[in-house]
């Protein structure tokens, strides 16, 4: 009775409420995903032990990057895939596949937030004032963090989802992420040899991850080359062309064209971010 | 029956997952700067690899076919030739570089990062008929363990850096091997049809199907 008395609402806030359900429960499910849980369970376990003396900020500040954004992109490629046995009576559903898309991806603000979370953990065992975070200015350390920690937990399972939407390999996921690994580990290697480097700091920095500083063996801190905040740019750059490949993925007609119109865009933003992340920050190494 | 077992495996897989593999241990012989974290990374593919080989898509049919799950779990442990001579590319391509490394070590490393990966697919497929992906992924978590958590290093390492502190990887590979081979033998051994599959099928057709665990077959 009441359905039938009730004024019709307009399409679009009909569309906001369907995808507002579809959200939370994602979101739900994320929250409940073992590997999820087992990464957050790890962050905290690391967060939570005294550093003891710390003398550069490179051997924690990896480890959210690691389990909320590496293992949180494993937990959204396998969310993303699991609906894709029962396709066939989804698709029939009047929600689009791009707005089932759009849901998915906003389970990214869970790890996101867990990620500001584990930074203002971090900010609390290592303060911003410590010499460990090198010759960067006080704001510029915070960029360092904000682009170490909290962005590569959004970006990591937003990049799960367009992979899940897009690579039909089960196990594609964590072949990606040693292969991130992999990369960030060759590149800052190679970082060490030849710290002067265009070429290598470009490489560094061509990575969602990426280190400022090092101490190696040595007794003085060096902080590299590459500005922290452009960096940050390029980072969000890259989870806005996740987003919008994954959101690719069963669009069609207009929205098609204004997702792959908005793609170039994102990629022409990414390409400026990474050029003026190189070329911005120190002239060159600087060891204190 | 050997090449219609091994036909059916899940080469791409197997394959691609080698393929990467062998780039990035490919990286780890020509920069040795950053051998001693891609050289794992690259052993751990291969586990993944070797977790793949066990895959079988037509499982509801192979199942129940008259050759037993030890022949063709013997079968396909042919395809772990393909993860073991790449690994083995690699150390040779490091070898041939000049890098210094403990070589018995690394290639009981190699050997038991993949029996470890074939493992963890042999016991998963009495649970499942493609257990590749879950498998896999178990294993490179495992085998990543010592590098993403750095507490863990301080307990075992899976792989003898030169140079590295903490306790020896060998002793931790020879243990993995002799469970491997216990796990091989006792899943492989005691698989029939997956339990569950099992269960469904006599729940649903009682006396009409009579399926039997200890020789897979379809009798009366």
């Amino acid at each position: 009775m009441t359905t039938t008395l009730a004024p019709a609402r307009p399409a679009a806030d009909a569309d906001r409420a369907t995808f507002a359900a579809l959200a939370a429960r994602e979101v739900r499910r994320f929250a409940v995903n073992p590997v999820f849980l087992f990464a957050v369970a790890m962050t905290v376990w690391v967060l939570s032990t005294d550093p003891g003396n710390v003398t550069e900020i490179d051997s924690v500040n990896w480890i959210p990057a690691v389990f909320l954004g590496g293992f949180g992109m494993m937990a959204t490629f396998w969310l993303t895939r699991s609906m894709r046995a029962s396709e066939p009576i989804v698709g029939v559903t009047p929600v689009t596949l791009p707005a089932r898309t759009a849901a998915l991806c906003t389970v990214a603000i869970v790890p996101f937030a867990c990620g500001g979370l584990a930074l203002l953990r971090f900010v609390q065992l290592i303060p911003v004032g410590d010499p460990a975070y090198g010759a960067f200015s006080p704001s510029a350390r915070i960029a360092v963090l904000v682009g170490q920690i909290v962005i590569p937990s959004l970006g990591g399972p937003l990049l799960g989802v367009a992979l899940g939407r897009w690579v039909r390999f089960p196990g594609a996921a964590f072949v990606l992420f040693l292969i991130l690994f992999g990369w960030g580990n060759l590149v800052t290697a190679l970082s060490i040899s030849r710290p002067d480097s265009t070429p290598l700091v470009v490489l560094r920095l061509f990575a969602p991850f990426s280190f400022f500083t090092l101490r190696g063996n040595t007794a003085h801190l060096t902080t590299w080359r590459g500005s922290p905040w452009f960096f940050l740019g390029w980072q969000l750059a890259l989870c806005a062309i996740a987003v919008l490949v994954a959101l690719l993925r069963g669009a069609e007609g207009r929205a098609r064209l204004r997702i792959i119109r908005a793609l170039g865009v994102a990629g022409a933003v990414a390409v400026v971010m990474l050029v003026l992340a190189a070329a911005g920050g120190f002239t060159h190494a600087v060891t204190a | 029956m050997v090449g219609p077992v091994l036909r059916a495996g899940a080469w791409p897989a197997v394959a691609g997952l080698t393929g990467v593999a062998v780039v990035v241990g490919g990286c780890g012989a020509a920069f040795p700067a950053a051998a001693s974290v891609l050289f794992p990374i690259c052993f751990a593919l291969l586990a993944a690899a070797a977790a793949f080989t066990l895959d079988e898509p037509a499982s509801l049919v192979v199942d129940v076919t008259p050759t037993g799950p030890v022949r063709r779990t013997t079968i396909r442990a042919v395809a772990l030739l393909a993860p073991l001579a790449a690994g083995a590319l690699v150390l040779l391509a490091a070898a041939m570089r000049g890098q210094a490394l403990p070589w018995a070590a690394a290639g009981l490393a190699l050997a038991g990062n993949v029996l470890l990966g074939f493992t963890a697919a042999c016991v998963a497929r009495t649970r499942t008929g493609e257990p590749g992906p879950a498998a896999g992924a178990a294993v490179v978590l495992v085998l990543m363990a010592p590098i993403l958590v750095p507490q863990v290093a301080h307990w075992v390492r899976t792989f003898p850096a030169p140079g590295a502190g903490g306790p020896s990887p060998d002793r931790v590979w020879w243990t993995v091997l002799a469970v491997c081979v216990l796990a091989i033998a006792i899943s492989a051994g005691g698989r029939g049809l997956p339990r569950w599959r099992a269960r469904v099928a006599i729940l649903r057709r009682p006396g009409a199907l009579r399926l039997c665990r200890a020789r897979p077959g379809i009798e009366g």
